[in-house]
């Protein structure tokens, strides 16, 4: 009977938040959990459960599996707001629950943080896990994504659902192992495209073979660490491959799988792994392929993800970026960019940024393709000033302001082109200062 | 043309906290002044390198379970490497390299990983996570005369004891142990500190001092060294130091 009370005090605290014009976040999740941590078990479910895990592109595949499904005239619970912890993900299923625990859906798709796998789906049904990368975030500097994987390793080893994964992530594929009967592993991948390389571009993780430590092979890189591996004592990296995305054209827009083209508002390989991972995903539940293709073509993300604006008629790009590979992949999309442009990074060192900044010096600036002037602000203004100028970037060209204010202002000086690489702290008084 | 010889040790696996930027601040501002540099990377499995064929070496930070596999492998060139460091070949080692060159690191569990014992100290790893050594940090630096502050970012576990000749006093953050007053270890040619971020980004007069050094050996003079345009670094120093020095409390 407990949890029907913790459930109508929600509800009713839900009301008055809704009446004061308050979303809420994570409160609600936050208080039913400090009140029974068993909570999770109370609730019935008799739809499927999708979860999506990562460093980088949690927020954007997990929208766009929920796209798909609402597309397809199904209705979907899901935290499109982000609140991805144990508390947040709690937070959404009360207010989509009813007074008994019974949910109403035809799919829960949650984006999850890689460390609460485990702690979510304890007492959780999940029916499919994606799994797209495991970067260093410049939160865990202490080698700690090796202690996340091994986690969420441990989890799995008797989880029997779906899982999804990234073949061409060291990091990620290795996972397909860990509970060697589970029949149901599907691994997606993206061909190589017109930008890959063969020697790495950015810094990343997967060195070593985690079976038998040896120094694993690289095919190709596509970006970071992600790749075509291969260990050459153990064989680890040969997967059969459930979903490949082939013919990669960026500036089109669009790629193959199956030899359906789905046509994208996206322009970054980084975004096709993840878009082939929603197609894995909702193809296990027969969605109907043309509903699939309509669906990518409109799937836009508009809260500093790749958000593509125009400002007083410039055309601006914001991205956020949290870590090196996030400020990668920006700098791929710039580079893959022919125009003129000029660029913003704002860089914060609060709490929730981590107070090191050191990670910008992973960030591989060199010879950035037609940019003709930086602006740089945040906290950390003058650091990141520092780290571009000695990548060899015209330090005249270069102006730090601490100010955002002033740094906007004297970006858009000119109606050139505009690149925003914004961090934690600073997305969003970023797109504010812009006006969005 | 001038030239500067670099060895640089393990990039490959001592790369966790971005102070491969340090070799980058180090070519920048050689090459600015025409001074040319040659660095040369090598990482388990290259060919043995001569420690005393360098001009510098260095060595930064990696995560904990892989610095245990090169501490096996660099071992093989203690004696080698303790030839260059008598012979005056500059040594600049950051964070889990400063710790390999003292005598042993203990981890959490109590294994003892042998060092290469070129120096007295010693380093243990402290189970309370609290007292992890993790912040800003500026310290007061007396190099060759010159007083200057120098900041960087601290994160490690390990508590280093037993240095006698510390590379600087602590005025804001973390030592050589949590809380210590006194930070790194410094002789005439080397410097092995805990601070990250990368260290010679925002030190220019620490940077410089070590370019000057390894040249002044090299080609047997005095050099002075052209002034390069420190407009960035010199705001960023202001910045931070009024904020560590001032505004904020010690941590
Ligand atoms: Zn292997």
């Amino acid at each position: 009977m407990k949890n029907f009370f913790i459930i109508l005090i929600m509800k009713i605290l839900n009301l008055c938040l809704k009446i004061c014009g308050k979303h809420g976040g994570n409160f609600l999740g936050k208080i039913a959990y400090s009140w029974n941590p068993n909570i999770f078990k109370y609730f019935k479910v008799h739809c499927p459960v999708i979860a999506v895990t990562a460093t980088n592109g949690k927020t954007m595949t997990n929208n766009a599996i929920g796209y798909v499904f609402k597309s397809a005239g199904k209705k979907v619970v899901s935290n499109i707001e982000g609140n991805n912890m144990e508390t947040g993900i709690l937070s959404t299923i009360l207010k989509n629950c009813s007074l008994t625990g019974k949910i109403k859906a035809d799919y829960l798709v949650f984006e999850v943080d890689e460390g609460y796998v485990p702690v979510v789906f304890k007492d959780f049904p999940l029916s499919t896990l994606v799994i797209l990368d495991f970067f260093r975030d410049q939160l865990d500097r202490n080698g700690e994504v090796e202690t996340l994987i091994l986690k969420i390793n441990e989890f799995l080893k008797t989880y029997n659902g779906n899982l999804i994964l990234n073949t061409d992530d060291p990091n990620v594929a290795r996972l397909g192992k860990a509970n060697p009967d589970n029949k149901n592993i599907y691994y997606f991948s993206v061909e190589k495209y017109d930008f890959a390389s063969l020697e790495q571009k950015e810094a990343g993780e997967g060195k070593f073979c985690p079976f038998c430590n040896t120094r694993l092979e690289y095919e190709y890189y596509q970006y970071s660490h992600i790749g075509k591996f291969r260990c050459p004592n153990c064989d680890y990296g040969n997967n059969e491959i459930y979903k490949l995305a082939t013919n990669v054209n960026l500036k089109e827009r669009s790629f193959k799988v199956d030899d359906i083209t789905y046509k994208i508002r996206f322009n970054s390989i980084y975004n096709i792994y993840n878009l082939v991972a929603v197609i894995a995903c909702v193809s296990l539940y027969n969605i109907d392929t043309n509903v699939i293709k309509s669906a990518l073509s409109n799937f836009v993300l508009n809260n500093g993800r790749l958000e593509e604006v125009s400002i007083n008629g410039v055309p601006t790009i914001i991205n956020l970026a949290k870590n090196p590979t996030g400020s990668n992949v920006s700098l791929r999309i710039l580079n893959e960019d022919d125009d003129e442009k000029e660029l913003l990074f704002v860089l914060n060192d609060n709490l929730a940024d981590g107070l090191d900044v050191s990670w910008i010096w992973d960030i591989n600036f060199d010879n950035l393709n037609n940019v003709t002037k930086i602006v740089t602000s945040g906290t950390r203004a003058y650091d990141i000033a520092i780290r571009i100028k000695t990548s060899g970037f015209d330090a005249s060209k270069i102006e730090p302001y601490l100010d955002l204010h002033e740094a906007v202002e004297s970006l858009y000086k000119t109606n050139t082109k505009k690149y925003v690489i914004a961090n934690y702290t600073a997305l969003q008084p970023t797109r504010k200062e812009l006006k969005l | 043309m001038k030239e500067l010889k670099i060895l640089y040790l393990y990039p490959d696996i001592l790369e966790l906290y971005g102070d491969f930027g340090n070799i980058q601040v180090l070519k920048y501002r050689l090459e600015k002044r025409g001074i040319n540099v040659e660095i040369t990377p090598y990482s388990i499995g290259d060919n043995p390198p001569n420690f005393n064929d360098y001009d510098l070496v260095f060595a930064g930070g990696g995560a904990d379970q892989e610095q245990g596999i090169l501490a096996k492998d660099l071992i093989k060139y203690k004696d080698n490497i303790k030839e260059a460091v008598n012979n005056g070949v500059f040594f600049l080692l950051i964070c889990g390299a400063y710790q390999l060159f003292g005598k042993y690191y203990k981890d959490v569990e109590g294994n003892i990983i042998p060092g290469l014992d070129i120096f007295p100290y010693y380093t243990e790893a402290i189970n309370d996570r609290k007292k992890r050594c993790i912040g800003n940090i500026v310290i007061d630096v007396n190099l060759d005369g010159k007083e200057t502050k120098v900041i960087g970012f601290g994160n490690h576990g390990g508590q280093t004891y037993d240095v006698n000749t510390p590379f600087g006093k602590v005025l804001y953050g973390n030592g050589n142990k949590f809380r210590d007053e006194m930070e790194g270890f410094f002789l005439k040619n080397v410097i092995a500190t805990y601070l990250h971020g990368p260290l010679l980004s925002k030190n220019p007069e620490l940077t410089d001092f070590i370019i000057k050094h390894c040249l002044d050996r090299k080609y047997n003079e005095n050099i002075i060294l052209e002034p390069l345009d420190d407009v960035f670094e010199n705001l960023c120093r202001k910045q931070l130091l009024d904020r560590f020095l001032s505004k904020e409390k010690k941590p």
